[in-house]
């Protein structure tokens, strides 16, 4: 579309020694076409080059290794065929993991969506301090997962953490927060410990709201409710979309357990809790640990196809749930129309 | 967006460019890996790097640059970069390691170096002045202590001897252990039970820690103690059924649900046992000679801490080693002849004098035995238990189809909830020999 903007706007009319009009020369044409292929292959090669080095050779690099008994280290490794594959969806340990994987996704990503509109809607209000409020709440987005990760383990220790040594205040017995059953909660309330950054996204679709239209449905006697139900959510459901899909993605491929682990060292993989040995941690184990990089890397394909499917799937559901305010396919005809092309 | 026929670049184009720019890329690094492996005599002084996997503080870079003349590069110690490292056929000139685990492992993926020609011609580092931990980073291709040298202790420890803090026995009013006779397990469990100080469901002391080189190296040890074996004798499978393994097992359970000390339930907070041992908040630790070299930085712990000989499960009396922690010299490094120079100065020169005077573990050279130090009363007393307890040194072999690593793993993984569920040690020994089995079969396949 911009293609043919630009070739509007470039040159000026050439005009022939006769005073006609002329058609502009080829040649010069041709040069700025090509300038402009450069300039586009110049940036867009680092990125080009980026994605074959560092997404395309390891991706096909994992794909020959998933179909190898390789260690990673050893030279006798050997072609096993679908062997790994077939492990994959017999191993009940990977099975038991991505059913862990699939109860955590489906707990953490509704629960941080309605935490950060929750929290957006409340800092979108015209309150004093505000800009403080804003800056409180996003601050631990700001923070790394390791070091987020590092101060709850701390918070969590059952012999010297912060919140057993509240809990002796009242003469309560502590808690071992960091294993099972408790380890799963304190994961959940790390993750939900991120939730400033959904709550930026969600108060910048907010602001993105016309207020005449809250004002008219205001005027039409519309409760606060049913504004924010019939305006807010359709009007923000594109910026739900794409967190509910980025959230399902990052949380299938989490390896936070690891973090807040009682030896959060690769060593320490198998001191994960049960209930927080998710998908990616036994992806780590097999490489890690138990060296069967051909096995870990066929979990990575499945994982991979799995996010792949799952995408696809809240694509379709999402079709007559979420509207744009501008049709994309209205959006391109209106560009190239403006462009003049 | 069409480009111009006549352009000289296309889409197609580019992308080939690009791929070829990139197998260029690789191809040339591979040509760079490339190497005849003999190490040659490229290390000019000064104009040669040598690559150093290991911790910070095992080594003062800028001596060993200066000593050496050698460009000196650190590389934090990381398993899964020393693999790729190795896997890539670019690996550091110089590795940290254990000799009890990491030799054999190592060496039967051919992945080190054959010390022995170097060691023939050195002058500084004499076979017949090496202790016999050495032989613990000697493997044949079958079994542990013999056949080619692939590296070398810097110290050593028998690991699970005792150091214990008179203070907090005292105000337990707990007799203090013998000096020369061995603690048996049940009396060092006993013992870990009446030091133990609790808080509503915390544990503000730990009576003990026998799992400080992991759960994996002291069942290993205990078995043995009482005469018996993890390990299969061809290192293919390991069997926690066997009565001593079995008791061993039985004694770890016991420690783990008495809550007396850091465990796969709940292992430390503070990563290792000194920061704990420092604050008084640890009555005894197995940690061998070698933690005698961080209890020197602090003189008030210095003085009430005293050393005991490592607890017996059976009548066999053994003080193993699991460490012997050392360096090698992975067979792809570029500048051998420089990594040599640098293990004889870091083994035979001004480093390891340092390190025997500091109490820092047991000196791997013999020759330099006399300089570990009696100056303050607890070195004086931990050196004459270490006498006695050489006698009793027994290396134990370990498997080269596994890390130690993913054995302890395993253990992390079932004890937990067969503690908290009750399981019989019978039903445990056998979720573990299966587990690990399945572990060690694997590895073995690969190494056919």
């Amino acid at each position: 579309m911009s293609t043919g903007h630009l070739t509007v706007a470039a040159g000026p009319a050439v005009q022939s020694p006769a005073g006609a009009p002329a058609t502009r020369p080829p040649r010069r044409r041709r040069s700025l076409a090509t300038r402009r292929a450069w300039a586009f292959y110049a940036f867009a090669g680092p990125w080009v080059l980026g994605f074959l080095a560092l997404t395309a050779y390891p991706l096909g690099y994992a794909l020959w290794l998933s179909f190898t008994n390789s260690d990673g280290l050893s030279d006798n490794s050997r072609f096993v065929g679908l062997d790994n594959y077939k492990e994959v969806f017999s191993d009940p340990e990977t099975l038991a993991s991505l059913a862990r994987t699939g109860v955590f996704t489906a707990m953490t990503v509704p629960l941080t969506i309605v935490a950060g509109l929750f929290l957006a809607v409340l800092v979108n209000q015209p309150i004093r301090g505000r800009g403080l409020i804003r800056t409180l709440l996003y601050l631990p987005a700001v923070v790394p997962p390791v070091g987020a990760a590092i101060t709850f383990r701390m918070i969590f220790d059952r012999d010297s953490g912060a919140a057993n040594g509240l809990l002796d205040l009242f003469n309560v017995n502590g808690l071992a927060w960091l294993a099972d059953p408790y380890a799963r909660w304190v994961l959940i309330v790390l993750t939900l410990w991120g939730v400033g950054n959904v709550m930026i996204i969600s108060l910048a679709g907010l602001q993105d709201i016309p207020k005449e239209l809250h004002e008219a449905a205001r005027v039409d006697g519309a409760s606060p409710w049913q504004s924010f139900t019939r305006i807010t959510l359709p009007l923000l459901s594109p910026v739900i979309f794409f967190q509910v899909v980025t959230g399902i993605i990052a949380s299938l491929q989490t390896f936070v357990p690891l973090l807040i682990s009682l030896d959060p060292t690769p060593k320490g993989i198998g001191s994960v809790p049960e209930s927080n040995s998710l998908f990616m941690i036994h992806v780590l184990d097999q490489y890690l640990l138990g060296g069967r990089y051909g096995y870990a890397s066929a979990l990575l394909w499945v994982l991979f196809l799995i996010i792949i499917a799952v995408t696809l799937i809240v694509f379709k559901l999402s079709k007559g749930a979420v509207f744009y305010s501008v049709e994309p396919e209205r959006a391109k005809t209106k560009s190239r129309t403006i462009g003049g092309g | 967006m069409s480009v111009p026929a006549t352009g000289s670049l296309d889409r197609r184009r580019f992308l080939t460019y690009s791929g070829a720019a990139l197998g260029a890329a690789a191809l040339s690094g591979c040509a760079a890996s490339v190497d005849d492996g003999s190490g040659g005599t490229g290390s000019k002084s000064g104009s040669t790097t040598l690559t150093v996997m290991c911790q910070k503080e095992d080594l003062d870079i800028k001596a060993a640059g200066k000593a050496l003349g050698l460009k000196i590069r650190y590389l934090q110690p990381d398993p899964a970069k020393l693999n790729a490292l190795l896997a890539a056929k670019t690996p550091p000139d110089v590795v940290l390691g254990s000799g009890a685990t990491d030799a054999p492992y190592f060496a039967a993926r051919n992945l080190m170096t054959d010390l022995d020609p170097y060691f023939a011609k050195s002058t500084v580092l004499k076979r017949s002045d090496l202790d016999p931990v050495n032989d613990l980073w000697r493997y044949d291709g079958s079994k542990q202590g013999a056949g080619p040298r692939y590296g070398m202790a810097k110290d050593y420890s028998q690991d699970q001897m005792i150091w214990y803090r008179t203070d907090l026995f005292e105000a337990a009013k707990v007799d203090l252990p013998s000096e020369t006779e061995p603690l048996s397990y049940e009396e060092l469990l006993d013992l870990g039970k009446r030091l133990v100080k609790r808080r509503l469901g915390k544990v503000k002391v730990y009576g003990l820690n026998v799992t400080g080189l992991g759960s994996f190296s002291s069942l290993l040890g205990m078995t043995a103690s009482a005469g018996g074996s993890v390990f299969a004798e061809d290192l293919s499978s390991v069997d926690f059924s066997s009565p001593e393994a079995l008791k061993a097992l039985k004694w770890m359970l016991e420690y783990t649900k008495a809550d007396i000390g850091p465990s796969t339930v709940n292992p430390n907070p503070d990563g290792w046992d000194w920061p704990t041992f420092q604050a008084g908040r640890m009555a005894m630790a197995t940690d061998g000679y070698w933690f005698g070299g961080a209890i020197a930085g602090d003189p008030k712990v210095a003085e009430v801490s005293r050393l005991a000989p490592a607890p017996q499960l059976g009548s066999s009396r053994i003080s193993p080693c699991f460490g012997a922690t050392g360096f090698w010299i992975p067979k792809e490094s570029k500048n051998k002849d420089a990594a040599w120079k640098f293990f004889e100065w870091f083994f035979g020169g001004e480093p390891a004098q340092g390190r025997a005077a500091g109490g820092w573990g047991v000196p791997s050279l013999k020759s330099l035995r006399e300089k570990m130090p009696q100056d303050k009363p607890y070195q004086k007393q931990a050196f004459e238990v270490q006498e006695q307890e050489f006698a009793y040194f027994k290396p134990l072999t370990f498997t080269p189809y596994a890390q130690k690593d993913a054995l302890d793993g395993v253990i992390s993984k079932v004890l937990p909830g067969a503690v908290k569920s009750g399981t019989s040690a019978g039903k445990v020994a056998d979720e573990l020999n299966k587990q690990m089995n399945a572990l060690i079969a694997k590895g073995k396949d690969v190494l056919g």
